[in-house]
């Protein structure tokens, strides 16, 4: 992209893309904090994490973030003990979600602030594109 | 592409704004529908291909209809944005930075077409 | 471009002033031609460079700040280009009406 306040409204864009879909795993993962697995013995809900990576654009010249995917977090399940849960194992232990939910508010408030920036950039973008068209408007 | 007159050239890539401003605001109107796949229009240069070859078919005189390139609409591709278990491929942010690049580029366009039509009404205009 | 179009524009009105006294940078009779020429071909060309700028922005191929600077420019060499114009010819009325 020739006009460099074009290119910054989409990598803004991209950047709001990428917040959304971290929101929307953090609200996945908040959901089922406590999503126990069905049949004794089974695994719970697991973590999901979002992976970002910057890709560079050759179009724009510049870097794009671009979600790659969702990794499962690998830290290790609580156990509780719950003899008269569907998926307590023979000793009454069941496996809980890896969910922290301290966390999942913390990464939830950075997400957000995050789409905020990137809002207030395309924002800005327009704005001053439009100062810079309201040159020619009047004689 | 031969010589090509200002004012032709802005009253074409209006119509064809206007009209994928339409198709992107349908997007975002169904960006919650079952099935319903991300649409937008043909780019602008295929638009002015066509009809370049189009006008050479036809009689000097004739001006080839503008119907703001929406003849072929095509199924936009979702870029690497997921496609939901529903089917719909509608990612908002997407459609609204399109849409926001279209405004400007018509408030690009019509402000030229203000600036331009006032320097010939004051070269035509006497001032003594 | 702002500067030589006023520039321009005031090396004709010495000119066509009579009486005035001439100072040192104002140009001989023999170049009020070439003057007037210049600025003509100088509006010409930054008319046309406003267009062709206007039709790449069109299409997306220059930039926004491109194309309002070069429509601004040719504005302003066409503005210049319409005063001289319009000097040119209330100076030859006022000529037309000197009495014999």
């Amino acid at each position: 992209m020739i006009d460099p306040l074009r290119a910054a409204t989409a990598i803004a864009g991209s950047g709001l893309e990428a917040q959304t879909v971290r929101l929307r795993v953090v609200a996945e993962n908040m959901a089922n904090a406590n999503s126990t697995g069905k049949t004794p013995g089974a695994d719970p809900y697991q973590r999901k994490m979002v992976v970002f990576e910057s890709e560079f654009d050759k179009a724009l010249g510049a870097a794009e973030v671009q979600v790659k995917g969702t990794a499962l977090d690998d830290t290790p399940f609580e156990v509780e003990t719950d003899p008269g849960n569907p998926a307590a194992d023979a000793n009454g232990n069941v496996k809980m979600p890896n969910v922290n939910v301290l966390l999942e508010m913390a990464d939830m408030r950075d997400a957000s602030r995050s789409y905020e920036a990137n809002l207030q950039m395309v924002k800005q973008a327009r704005s001053l594109t439009t100062m810079m068209i309201d040159l020619l408007r009047n004689t | 592409m031969g010589p090509v007159n200002l004012f032709d050239l802005v009253s074409r890539h209006v119509s064809w704004a206007t009209f994928r401003q339409t198709v992107l605001t349908s997007n975002i109107a169904n960006a919650n529908t079952p099935g319903y796949e991300a649409q937008d229009v043909k780019p602008f240069a295929d638009v002015l291909q066509d009809a370049g070859m189009a006008m050479a078919e036809t009689s000097p005189g004739h001006m080839a209809p503008v119907d703001g390139g929406g003849s072929t609409l095509e199924t936009a591709d979702s870029g690497g944005y997921e496609t939901t278990i529903s089917g719909n491929s509608v990612s908002v942010e997407q459609e609204l930075m399109k849409a926001d690049d279209v405004n400007r580029s018509l408030s690009l366009d019509l402000t030229i077409e203000r600036a331009f039509h006032r320097m010939i009404l004051n070269s035509v205009r006497t001032g003594t | 471009m702002l500067v030589t179009g006023i520039g321009g524009l005031n090396s004709i009105t010495r000119v066509v002033t009579p009486g005035s006294s001439a100072a040192p940078t104002a140009p001989a009779a023999g170049d009020f031609g070439k003057v007037l020429a210049d600025v003509a071909g100088s509006a010409m060309d930054a008319l046309k460079a406003g267009e062709s700028t206007a039709i790449a922005g069109v299409q997306g191929k220059a930039s926004t700040q491109q194309v309002v600077e070069s429509v601004m420019t040719a504005e302003q060499a066409l503005q210049t280009a319409i005063a001289v114009r319009d000097k040119l010819i209330s100076a030859y009325q006022e000529i037309s009406r000197m009495p014999i």
